[in-house]
């Protein structure tokens, strides 16, 4: 890990000066720090948190943005609970989830052991982290491209290898594991990353001891590799989790919602609510849903998986 | 006892004793299979920009480009004429991508170096003064990063109409230019892990906090800075949502939204599959660049940012 | 005194008939300068790049700025310039669309204008003019172009099945067994060992040539896809067009009709609609993968212009009551209300509404311009080319066209029939299950 290279201890505090706002230092900085702090502070209640309040205001509204916002109380709310396309919004969005996660956390689990035992060259970090670097939009254009059913050569292969051509896109039951598998693509190196980080942190003697003692690789894993990966592991669970429930990007720009309602994911359901047909009220509605949501699911995370105690310390 | 050997249960220390461990061979046959679906998507991808779209269905699977031409590439830039254009299979839309590549270019400066800047502001005060609430105010700047921008992105575009800012620079920089989460929390770390004792020679001497912050404090950060607008930049470059909402027509629009229009440009037909490539392409470019010039820090920071 | 009194109650004057002309901008300010103007058609780009010429030409302090954008993004973006304050002054504007911009005050009423220019009215095709006076009764475009829809097919598959051009131009349709169309496209089929789609031992899972085309689901119009045929039966998208506020999805006939269409994918004559996704229907036909494609007069362009392949157009099938359907879109230019070149922007519409654009457009064969003259040209433009255009004309002629559905909220509309038609279609739903989506549509209205 990069730290600030230490200047020795070269300069002896001057014994009969004072130690400078010696009382007054509990209070002295808030001056000083509001002023550092009012850039941030701005945006911060600007961007966040006056739209926050907005939003849920908004969401006992009516809405079309060419007029003004009427209020219909919780209307759009129990609209919400008929409404089949928000329904399939959530089981699409959870489906793409749970793709993304287990795929995702395998493969770039994966690859940081890989990495640690192998390679640790940053040429092969680096070509695994190209993909993350590009944008969703790029991402998902690209494979749009190789997908494609009628001259993608994906397909291609596919046939040559005797099997009937696959729509990527177009099929209601490839639809959202083609975007989980994109998404996939973009981030198992940048995961991979973050985990191979996290191998490196765990101190070598700990495996010398476990190696004297006899245990094979598997407990080795098991018992020593996970435990102490555990914060990592979880960190990376969190943000793959909350990330990919805002899946958009790949969506909007290859499928649109469709085949059918087969990737009508919640950001983009909200989306299309919002801004293709004018009702920003209901899209806020199912916002606000989704904040709930992603709150609950980062709270249990990190409760069950107790991601903030390392068992190294 | 039996070990069920499989490539994610390799234990930590092996040692590279063996002239041919079949295990490090099927690591290293993996490793390279990830790299390889991990880069030659991309050489696909300038592969078929280099292709003209009719021959490409002949094609479809040979590795080099089927009837080379710069065509897509020219096409992308507005360099070839309507008829021309539709004559290769493209669209004869006016396409101009060396505005919106400006836009990008724009938009991913001014809001790397506000973000970067103010919030290196806010993590000092995070980090380093001392004051009633500090960890408190903290918490609640980190919350902000649980908040999915959906959420906020409505209330925002609102907020921007209201000003009269849709679809200008200024409104589309906004919400990022003051800071981001990840920058405070990510320069706060590093403040915090910082050595004391220059600062607090400077402090007997008499500095002001501002001063020590200037003349100190930012140059002895200026790796971490570095690293984190880099960051910061590729992920502005990157951004879709925020500046599909706010910036639509043509003077403000960026690269990302720009390409993702490209594709339905063709009226009545098939996507400009060259073209697109190239469009493709030229969007990844700055980013490619930046990662063959830094990669190595952006790599390496990696580990640093990802952990608490 | 009396002098001053005298020049005050001059400046008075001056000052108030200023005022009294022009709403927000003076009205010199008004009626010259650059206007910009929207369209979606890069086909048609040249011809109204040309009028725009002709017109600065005739207006030479005015210059207009012509901006194509894709489809998709041509609403959306359009859109978000009415709610940014940054649309453009004059657009093309669509029946299907056009109900809810007018609702939503975004348009600019031209009666005036209209009335004070003298616009002839009867000059252009019957019916087209009126389409485009709003719920309240304003007028908010002129009639700039009409389009019907037509059978493109094959030549040479038709000679090598041994079915006749006459043949084609003949067919009759009906929900229970497709009539001859049905047989026509069956027999158009081929898999991949050769055998057509009547024969015995075709294999619908193999196809090499598709009988029919597919473009999509068709949403809530299925203006190419579906529409030919269902309004054959005496059934109509809603109760009155324009301005109903009842759709009839639900009705039994319709949901015949739609069984039948996509009961064509089930048995191989038509490609699957997963396949249609990243692909477009007129390149599939150019790279003989379809035989026939139902498709609209605006794409004649297109089709005659593929390489290596001969093209007919037949008009659609006469349907159960003993006549053809075609939906008759046509569309406008409207202009923004909030534009502040008013002046300007109504002598452009009023230019493209004019025979001298319109006889432009019509000299370049891509569309069938409003005026009844204009597109007697363009028929002859066409025939220049070699190309017969009967099949569009033919339906004008005999008034066999039906409206494109105009109501409010078509964007919710279309936002449910999308998906619930993809499901029918697609054989994911049966055509029952549109009753549901039509409950939803109405509830709309309520």
């Amino acid at each position: 890990m990069t730290t600030l290279a230490k200047n020795p201890r070269s300069v002896a505090p001057a014994a009969d000066k004072p130690k400078p706002h010696g009382s007054l230092r509990r209070f002295g900085d808030l001056k000083i720090a509001l002023l550092f702090i009012a850039p941030a502070m701005i945006g911060f209640i600007v961007f966040y948190v006056v739209p926050t309040i907005r939003g849920v205001y908004l969401s006992f509204t009516e809405y079309n943005i060419l007029g003004d916002p009427e209020w219909v109380g919780i209307e759009n709310y129990t609209a919400i609970a008929k409404d089949p396309l928000f329904w399939n919004s959530l089981a699409v969005t959870g489906q793409y989830v749970f793709l993304n996660i287990v795929l995702q956390t395998a493969l770039a689990l994966g690859l940081a052991l890989l990495m640690h035992q192998v390679a640790k060259s940053t040429i092969i970090r680096g070509a695994l982290l190209l993909p993350y670097l590009m944008s969703n939009v790029i991402a998902a254009l690209l494979w749009f491209w190789m997908l494609d059913y009628q001259i993608g050569v994906v397909n291609q292969f596919i046939e040559w290898a005797g099997l009937p051509r696959v729509a990527f896109f177009g099929s209601e039951a490839w639809a959202i594991p083609t975007q989980a598998l994109i998404n996939t693509w973009r981030h198992m190196g940048y995961t991979a990353l973050l985990i191979f980080a996290g191998l490196q942190a765990i101190p070598g003697h700990v495996y010398e001891v476990a190696k004297l003692d006899g245990a094979s690789a598997f407990q080795t894993f098991r018992k020593i590799t996970i435990p102490l990966l555990r914060p990592v592991l979880v960190l990376v669970l969190v943000v793959t989790v909350i990330g990919s429930f805002q899946v958009f990007d790949t969506v909007a720009v290859t499928s649109a919602g469709g085949p059918v309602n087969a990737t009508r994911v919640i950001q983009y359901y909200i989306y299309q609510r919002a801004f293709t047909e004018s009702d920003f009220g209901y899209g806020s509605a199912i916002a606000v849903i989704l904040f709930l949501i992603l709150a609950l699911v980062a709270f249990i995370q990190m409760k069950f998986l107790k991601g903030n105690e390392s068992d190294l310390d | 006892m039996t070990t069920t050997a499989s490539r994610a249960q390799l234990p930590a220390a092996t040692r590279r004793r063996r002239a041919f461990n079949p295990r490090r061979a099927t690591a290293w046959a993996l490793l390279v299979l990830a790299i390889a679906v991990s880069v030659l998507p991309f050489l696909w991808v300038l592969r078929t920009a280099l292709s003209t779209n009719n021959a490409l269905a002949a094609n479809a699977a040979s590795l080099l480009p089927a009837e080379f031409s710069f065509g897509a590439f020219k096409r992308v830039f507005g360099l070839q004429s309507a008829a021309e254009a539709v004559a290769e299979g493209g669209s004869g839309a006016q396409i101009d991508f060396w505005i919106y590549l400006r836009n990008s270019l724009v938009f991913s400066s001014i809001t790397t170096a506000g973000a970067v800047f103010f919030s290196a502001m806010a993590a000092y005060a995070f980090a380093r003064l001392r004051w009633k609430g500090r960890n408190a105010v903290f918490s609640l700047f980190l919350g902000t990063m649980l908040v999915p921008p959906i959420f906020t992105a409505l209330p925002n575009f609102l907020l921007i109409k209201n000003l009269d800012l849709l679809n200008t620079m200024l409104g589309m920089v906004l919400p990022y230019l003051f800071m981001t989460p990840f920058a405070i929390f990510f320069l706060r770390q590093f403040f915090l892990n910082m050595s004391r004792e220059v600062e607090e020679a400077a402090m007997l001497d008499g500095a002001k906090h501002l001063r020590i912050f200037f003349q100190i404090i930012l140059p002895n950060a200026a790796a971490p800075i570095a690293t984190l607008a880099l960051l910061t930049f590729i992920g502005q470059w990157n951004e879709y949502f925020w500046p599909l909402l706010v910036g639509s027509q043509d003077d403000v629009r960026v690269l990302q939204v720009g390409l993702g229009v490209f594709k339905s440009q063709s009226p009545q037909g098939a996507p400009d599959w060259s073209g697109l490539m190239a469009a493709t392409l030229i969007s990844a470019l700055p980013v490619l660049i930046l990662f063959a010039a830094f990669g190595k820090k952006i790599v390496n920071s990696i580990g640093f940012s990802g952990i608490k | 005194m009396k002098k001053t009194l005298g020049a005050v109650a001059v400046a008075a004057a001056v000052a108030l008939s200023l005022s009294a002309c022009g709403g927000g901008a003076s009205s010199a300010e008004s009626s010259k300068g650059e206007i910009s103007y929207w369209l979606w058609d890069a086909n048609q780009l040249p011809a109204y790049q040309q009028c725009a010429d002709d017109f600065t030409k005739a207006n030479p302090d005015i210059t207009v700025k012509i901006t194509q954008r894709g489809w998709d993004d041509y609403w959306s973006t359009l859109t978000n310039g009415f709610v940014g304050g940054t649309a453009p002054d004059v657009f093309t504007n669509h029946l299907g669309r056009y109900g809810e911009l007018a609702e939503n005050k975004q348009l600019l009423a031209i009666d005036d204008a209209v009335e004070k220019d003298n616009i002839d009215l009867t000059a252009y095709n019957e019916g087209l003019a009126d389409l485009w006076v709003g719920q309240d009764g304003k007028r908010y475009g002129l009639p700039k172009d009409w389009d019907t829809i037509g059978l493109f097919y094959n030549k040479a598959m038709l000679a090598s099945a041994g079915v006749s051009e006459d043949q084609m131009k003949n067919l009759t349709w009906n929900p229970e067994n497709g009539g001859t169309y049905e047989e026509v496209v069956a027999h158009l089929t081929v898999d991949k060992s050769g055998k057509r789609g009547d024969e015995p031992g075709f294999d619908k899972n193999n196809v090499a040539v598709y009988g029919l085309g597919l473009n999509g689901g068709g949403d809530s119009s299925g203006q190419t896809e579906w529409s030919y045929l269902t309004n054959t039966t005496g059934w109509s998208h809603t109760d009155k067009n324009p301005w109903g506020t009842h759709y009839n999805y639900d009705d039994r006939k319709f949901q015949e009709s739609m069984e039948w269409f996509a009961g064509l994918a089930d048995k191989g004559y038509m490609p699957k609609l997963e396949t249609t996704v990243g692909a477009a229907m007129a390149d599939t036909f150019a790279a003989g993968k379809s035989a026939i494609n139902a498709h609209g007069s605006w794409m004649v362009g297109q089709y005659t212009g593929y390489k290596g392949i001969e093209v007919g157009i037949a008009p659609t099938p006469v349907g159960p009551q003993g006549e053809r359907a075609s939906m008759f879109n046509g569309l406008a230019d409207s202009i923004w209300a909030g534009t502040k070149k008013k002046d300007a922007s109504i002598k452009w519409v009023e230019y493209l509404a004019s025979a001298d654009c319109q006889d432009v457009v019509a000299s370049k064969a891509v569309v069938f311009p409003a005026l009844k003259a204009s597109s007697d040209k363009a028929a002859e433009a066409f025939a220049a080319k070699g190309v017969d255009v009967t099949a569009f004309t033919e339906h004008v002629k005999n008034k066999s066209t039906f409206l494109y559905p105009i109501t409010d909220n078509t964007a919710k509309v279309k936002g449910i029939m999308e998906p619930a038609m993809d499901a029918v279609v697609s054989g994911k739903a049966p055509a029952s299950s549109l009753t549901q989506a039509n409950e939803q549509v109405n509830a709309l209205f309520k």
